[in-house]
């Protein structure tokens, strides 16, 4: 077969979500491993930004044990978010955001792709990295688990809510301020279960009822957002 | 401060106060949007 | 009557400004009524004294801060579907009152709170959840104006604000998820606790305001019609 034909029946053939996110999500964790700045940015924001409060608010242990939880919780929640214009801010650039949108596979299938991407750069080694924060704030150990089970279920949440806040907002005046006023408000529920599991946690209660909430939330989300997002964009891209 | 009064007047003060806000911000939008109709047909006049 | 005929902004134009103040009227004599009630009729309660008539206000201003954006994403989702102007035009003349009326709600129920239990503010669930609605009204109102283009900002903070919309069922289930500072839901749709003259004048103040937001969301509308179709003949030939 030529060339040519091989394109043409490629066209043709309808692409699948699947393909279209592994596809996605291949190529956007190649481009953040080339870019490794970029998740070490996000990792040095989350440290730096913990490490701010003790020196505000004084080193009194039994303090810091008690805002350890929700100080995690907001620093991941603002180191999460810092990395979200980033999302689709250089393919936009570039016109291959237009590209992605004509090929023939469905949308919330690479656009899922770059989330899931996003996550990976982001989220995951926030959630990895919280139980050292932990013990820098003087949680005990027993509480860490709870800690890192929420960040896990709640940082694909914060990623699929700013993807579709940063889709709104491509190209608009005032950046990053109006992200964080449309996406922050979004993020209130994830964070106030997110922090109260964490909390339940270093308290010795069960964070169970939290994280099943979150893990219900994260369901929602997945299934929902992506195509929030698909709509933004293609209103981006008119 | 002394008893209800003072919280009862600062609520419903501040709820009439808003809403006088909101009637002249509408009415400003409504004044302004006409001035800019006239200055557009004061400028074409002019062509 | 084709309703569709509404649709068009000229028409609209028209239809609005000969409806707006009949709900001006409205609302003036309802609230009226529901002060009425609340300060004349309605009996000093047993535990919060007089203090506790804020609620005529606070909660009929809650009430329409959580209708309105209801009422603004509904006219988010006409517009999206149908692609039509108006519907845009309209959510964005509901966004401005439903955001007083946010403010009005956090702020009474601030002057409510001080002296009833002690404290202007508490982080509880149902209060953060209000004031992040305030947030979300300036979202929408913020990114509606932030591209050149104004068809694009109809559209997305017409998406925005069905995202939004989640965060409504969050607040008026908030109550029951949590244990908080914040009263309990004393009006529930199977009977209620109060005596029946507070219950009259909450509602009154809260179809009063209701009336209000329809006669002000009119004439806005008119204001933003004008704005955006100035270059039309029917505008140019509007007397001044």
């Amino acid at each position: 077969m030529s060339a040519a034909a091989a394109r043409l029946e490629a066209r043709e053939s309808p692409g699948s979500f699947g393909a279209a996110f592994a596809w996605a999500l291949a190529r956007d964790v190649k481009l953040a491993l080339r870019h490794p700045g970029e998740t070490l940015l996000v990792i040095a924001f989350f440290v730096l930004v913990a490490s701010l409060f003790p020196l505000a608010v004084g080193a009194d242990p039994q303090l810091l044990a008690r805002i350890g939880p929700g100080v995690i919780w907001v620093c991941a929640l603002l180191a999460a978010f810092l990395s979200l214009p980033a999302l689709f801010a250089t393919d936009h650039a570039d016109g291959s955001l237009e590209q992605m949108a004509l090929a023939p596979h469905p949308m919330s299938g690479w656009v899922t792709g770059k989330i899931a991407a996003h996550w990976l750069a982001s989220g995951l080694p926030l959630t990895v990295l919280a139980p050292l924060l932990g013990l820098q704030y003087g949680l005990e150990p027993e509480a860490l688990p709870a800690l890192v089970a929420a960040l896990a279920l709640g940082t694909p949440v914060l990623s699929l809510l700013g993807a579709a806040c940063t889709a709104l907002t491509l190209g608009a005046r005032g950046g990053g301020m109006l992200l964080a006023l449309l996406a922050l408000p979004l993020f209130v529920p994830v964070l106030v279960f997110g922090a109260g599991a964490a909390d339940a946690g270093a308290m010795g209660l069960s964070a169970a009822p939290h994280l099943s909430l979150l893990a219900a939330m994260l369901i929602v989300a997945a299934l929902g957002v992506p195509a929030a997002v698909c709509a933004a964009l293609r209103i981006a891209l008119d | 401060m002394s008893g209800p009064g003072f919280y009862i007047w600062m609520s419903y003060g501040m709820a009439a106060l808003a809403v006088l806000a909101d009637v002249v911000a509408i009415a400003v939008r409504g004044a302004r949007a006409r001035a800019a109709i006239e200055e557009e047909r004061d400028l074409e006049a002019q062509d | 009557m084709n309703w569709f005929y509404l649709a068009s902004p000229a028409t609209f134009y028209r239809f609005a400004g000969w409806l707006a103040p009949w709900f001006f009227g409205l609302a003036a004599i309802l609230a009226a009524a529901g002060l009425y009630v609340g300060f004349g009729v309605a009996p000093t309660d047993a535990q919060q004294g007089e203090v506790y008539r804020i609620i005529f206000v606070h909660v009929a201003a809650s009430w329409m801060s959580m209708f309105l954006y209801f009422v603004m994403a509904c006219y988010g989702a006409v517009a999206l579907t149908f692609n039509t102007r108006l519907a845009a035009m309209m959510a964005r003349a509901i966004a401005p009152t439903g955001a007083m009326f946010t403010f009005v709600a956090l702020w009474t129920g601030s002057f409510w709170g001080r002296p009833t239990w002690g404290t202007y503010w508490v982080w509880d669930a149902r209060i953060t959840s209000e004031l992040v609605l305030l947030f979300l009204y300036f979202g929408f109102i913020a990114l509606a104006n932030a591209f050149e283009d104004p068809r694009r900002g109809d559209r997305a903070a017409a998406l925005l604000a069905l995202i939004g919309v989640v965060n409504l069922p969050i607040i008026y289930f908030s109550v029951q998820w949590w244990n908080t500072l914040h009263q309990g839901s004393s009006v529930k749709l199977t009977g209620t606790s109060m005596h029946v003259a507070m219950l009259w004048g909450m509602l009154l103040m809260a179809i009063a305001f209701w009336m209000y937001s329809i006669g002000a969301a009119l004439t806005r509308v008119r204001a933003i019609i004008l704005e955006r179709e100035r270059r039309t003949h029917w505008v140019r030939g509007l007397a001044p």
